[in-house]
């Protein structure tokens, strides 16, 4: 375990002066990622801007509501695993774009270091940085600008489970890109599904309330991001979803484990390419 | 070779493909893509043999034989669908981690070092990878370093490297470690005549002076000739020969080449090497385009005197050359040859 501490750091070190031979390349990457995130803020400014609160009914009854700051906060909260994930593993991406098809998984069976730890430390994404940032700004623009009666809800002792349990949320990024990119092994090329699995945590930095049971259990349980965003965004804000935090755990191992032995499996298939 | 621990075992190694068949055109994709229909292809069918330590040994055939699914079921990167293959008594899917540690991997066509990082970067990050302790990483760094004279170039990021440079850095990156067995899958393609000299002197140096085990792959037959005793001839999944390059060069390497282009193409109608030196079939074949001769003929039964004065004193040329025959030529004719290749083979175990 050391070792492979001691691996990654050699490996973020590696990648981190491959970024100093090129700069122009990483600043327009860091720009893109900006501006990306500002249009994806501004979208749910112009929306807020336009109703007072997010709703959810129940016979035309308010049931439950969330205010701009709220949504604001989840939002902010659900970069944060998001971009760790993004920050150390973002090789995942590449295995079922090219490095399957292309044979060039050769090289991480070659070396005496676990397969999949050599996937997901070779590359560090500074840009997801940007991602991270954006996030932290966000939580603390969001609640300084909070009504009053919002803002007395949180209880900021509630953070220190969520930290807890956030290692577990990013391990769901992380098995779901892991257990996606293996499709490769035996499809040659898998990118597309592990972007359309992915692109799915857009729907959980919402509340989970809005969306119809279907939508609603698959974020929380076959791909379950709202376990990275919004459920525990919620219980800091108002002490709700305590059961979210245990289950983050428990479904996190599971797809872990799942992830794995989909990896395992097809590694066995792998086919290489002809050279 | 005095010391005859046996260092690679392979036993009856098979591995097949599913490969989908596909009708062609777009309509044809789109009908397997709802009704697809498999066939299985035997890349490798059967092999066996077995590498005793310190021994550079040729593995050649021709393009799609299976050489290569064989190299990589051997250095862990396929599972093989059958049969067994171990080093040093390890086996690569067994404990796959433990088993790399052994060897080192060479594929010519692909490199391994860090694309974008200078070339002795790439060389830290391996000591980390392959745990080896800092006086040992020095004196093997000076070692290679003489062999391979890596100090030229060190410093500078691997994507400027030339190909020949490139190839070096590559070899010394899969012997940092000091492996037992090393794989080379055509270490010299695409290089100049002098870099090649250099890298077989380099291979044939590390495996005199560090006891390397070398398994080669190549289609050019002076790697073969300069450092291997003994090889292995793989065609269609199957061993076809597996015995010392002289033994193969005895039976099969008389051939000779005849190259000509005549002033008049239909000076042609004029030779008639079969009939005039009653070759067998086997012995002679003969491609024409338009002026341009080539006649491949067995030296044993005619020799190259006669068959060069023979043609010069029949037709006009305008250039006309003599060759070896090459590996493909030797490959063709041992399919030729055919029953006498399994006896030999079998001899060998």
């Amino acid at each position: 375990m050391m070792r492979y501490i001691r691996l990654h750091k050699i490996f973020i070190k590696q990648d981190l002066k491959k970024l100093m031979e090129y700069k122009v390349d990483f600043l327009l990457g860091a720009v893109g990622f900006l501006l990306e995130q500002a249009a994806q803020i501004l979208c749910l400014g112009i929306i807020f801007a336009g109703i007072p609160a997010l709703c959810y009914t129940v016979d035309g009854v308010v049931v439950d509501s969330w205010g701009f700051n709220e949504v604001l906060f989840i939002y902010g909260f659900s970069l944060i695993p998001k971009g760790i994930d993004h920050l150390f593993f973002d090789n995942l991406w590449g295995l079922g774009y090219w490095i399957v098809d292309k044979g060039d998984f050769d090289k991480y069976l070659t070396r005496p270091i676990n397969s999949w730890f050599y996937v997901l430390c070779e590359k560090f994404c500074v840009d997801a940085l940007g991602e991270i940032i954006i996030g932290i700004v966000l939580i603390i623009y969001s609640t300084l600008s909070m009504p009053a009666q919002v803002a007395d809800a949180i209880n900021w002792w509630r953070v220190l489970p969520v930290l807890a349990v956030m290692p577990f949320a990013i391990l769901i990024f992380t098995s779901i890109k892991t257990a996606t990119a293996a499709i490769s092994f035996w499809t040659k090329r898998s990118g597309h599904i592990t972007h359309m699995c992915y692109m799915t945590n857009e729907f959980a930095k919402y509340p989970t309330k809005i969306y119809n049971t279907f939508i609603k259990t698959a974020i929380t349980f076959v791909l379950p991001f709202a376990l990275t965003a919004y459920y525990p965004a919620i219980y800091i804000l108002r002490g709700e979803s305590v059961w979210s935090l245990p289950v983050t755990v428990l479904v996190s191992l599971a797809l872990f484990g799942i992830s794995q032995l989909i990896w395992y499996r097809g590694i066995s298939s792998y086919e290489s390419a002809g050279s | 070779m005095e010391n005859k621990e046996i260092m690679i075992k392979v036993k009856d190694l098979r591995k097949e493909f599913r490969k989908a068949v596909k009708e062609p055109g777009l309509k044809g994709s789109f009908k397997a893509l709802f009704n697809p229909k498999y066939d299985i292809v035997k890349a490798v069918d059967g092999i066996s043999f077995e590498v005793p330590k310190g021994e550079i040994i040729g593995f050649i055939g021709p393009n799609g034989a299976g050489k290569s699914t064989v190299i990589k079921m051997l250095t862990g990167i396929l599972t093989p669908t059958s049969g067994e293959c171990c080093i040093d008594g390890k086996i690569p899917t067994e404990n796959r981690k433990e088993y790399v540690k052994e060897i080192g991997v060479v594929f010519g066509q692909r490199t391994q070092l860090w694309w974008d990082l200078a070339l002795r970067e790439t060389y830290m990050v391996l000591k980390e990878i392959y745990e080896i302790p800092e006086d040992a990483y020095k004196e093997r760094m000076a070692f290679l370093n003489e062999v391979l004279e890596l100090d030229d170039f060190i410093t500078s990021p691997v994507r400027t490297l030339s190909l020949g440079q490139r190839m070096r850095a590559d070899i010394a990156a899969s012997l940092l470690h000091n492996p037992k067995v090393l794989f080379l899958d055509e270490p010299t393609i695409g290089l100049d005549v002098v870099v090649k000299d250099n890298i077989r002197k380099a291979i044939k140096k590390i495996s005199e002076e560090s006891g390397t085990t070398v398994i080669l792959t190549t289609h050019d037959l002076e790697d073969i000739e300069l450092l291997c005793k003994r090889i292995v001839m793989i065609d269609k999944g199957k061993k076809v020969f597996d015995g010392e390059l002289s033994e193969l060069r005895r039976r099969y390497g008389q051939m000779r080449e005849l190259k000509f282009e005549l002033k008049n193409p239909d000076d042609f109608e004029k030779l008639s090497y079969k009939k005039d030196f009653s070759f067998a079939d086997d012995d002679l074949s003969i491609d024409r385009t338009g002026g341009t001769v080539n006649v491949r003929f067995n030296s044993d039964v005619v020799t190259v005197e006669k068959m060069l004065s023979y043609t010069l004193s029949k037709v006009h040329v305008k250039d006309i050359n003599v060759k070896d025959a090459d590996i493909e030529e030797i490959i063709r004719r041992l399919y030729l040859g055919g029953g006498e290749t399994d006896e030999t083979a079998d001899s060998h175990l």
